[in-house]
């Protein structure tokens, strides 16, 4: 039996938000759904629009699949994360005279606009309605905040070998956010 | 009964309906509609996200299959989401002995 309007339009418009296997769930749905009320002695049209009434707002089904996704938790997590880490560095590098360090004075610049750039994604991520947003912002910040990491701890190592406590704690923070990250990484990108 | 209603409750709901064997979304929605006499005013469409939540937290885990031509995805209960719809159980009982009582004006029953 061919597709009724209103639910091809219902399907078209999760399809345009969502991935192709969390739409194609709904639809099958749709399809049970339609099939009761025609078995029910509803007419196509009026078995469709009792269809699409029961299933709701396809864009509230968007906006609680986003509020769900593994994209949306793991920025909240990272996001949490910031003011265990960030400290930790802050201490690290005062008491490493990090303004002594022999690196050029664009890394720094160029660390703290990667760092407020990817903390911009992960709210975005973290706030977002829309399912692709929140899933290529988790992404990103997920990426960004490894790149941050990686580069903090080598930095710091090769800098100031001689890894006393501050920087030892500030790495193994790193660190652990880094083990999140690749953890979390594969259900972000599913 | 209205969905804001059932902040909080939704997940054990739907870890019940799964108990008696796995079952696709939409089976999932009728049994809760069977159960409840048909008293939840719930989106259906919401239901499936819900379910996609469950299963991140693995309490539920989902299969996919093909029936009539159209590829479904069924839930079944994991060992996690059986303890897990066991304490909201227990929860639910001693949530709802106390306020019964505060709300009947009598002593709340002894759980010790």
């Amino acid at each position: 039996m061919p597709e009724h309007r209103l639910i091809r339009q219902y399907n078209e418009a999760l399809a345009a938000e969502l991935p192709a296997r969390l739409a194609e769930e709904v639809a099958d749905g749709l399809a049970e759904a339609h099939a009761k009320y025609l078995l029910r002695g509803l007419g196509p049209d009026e078995a469709a629009q009792a269809t699409v009434a029961e299933f709701g707002d396809p864009a509230r089904v968007v906006a609680e699949f986003s509020r769900a996704s593994p994209a949306k938790k793991v920025a909240g997590r990272l996001l949490a994360t910031g003011p265990v880490v960030g400290p930790c560095w802050a201490m690290a590098l005062i008491t490493s005279r990090a303004w002594d360090w022999p690196v050029p004075a664009v890394a720094p610049a160029l660390l703290g606009a990667m760092l407020a750039v990817t903390i911009a994604v992960l709210l975005t991520a973290a706030v977002a309605r829309r399912y692709r947003v929140v899933k290529r912002a988790g992404a990103a910040g997920c990426v960004g905040l490894a790149v941050l990491d990686s580069s903090a701890i080598t930095a710091a190592v090769a800098a100031d070998p001689t890894l006393r406590w501050p920087i030892m704690l500030a790495v193994a923070a790193s660190a652990v956010r880094l083990a999140l990250v690749a953890r979390a990484l594969r259900p972000v990108l599913e | 009964m209205r969905a804001e209603q059932l902040k909080g409750h939704l997940d054990a709901l739907l870890l019940a309906a799964l108990e008696d064997g796995p079952k696709h979304g939409y089976a999932v929605m009728e049994t809760l509609r069977e159960s409840t006499g048909g008293r939840l005013d719930l989106p259906t469409g919401t239901i499936y996200p819900a379910l996609h939540r469950l299963e991140a937290a693995g309490l539920i885990a989902g299969s996919w299959s093909v029936v009539g031509g159209r590829r479904r995805r069924g839930y079944a209960l994991t060992a996690d989401g059986e303890r897990a719809l066991s304490g909201r159980r227990a929860d639910w009982r001693d949530f709802a002995a106390v306020i019964g009582a505060a709300l009947a004006g009598r002593p709340c029953p002894s759980t010790a």
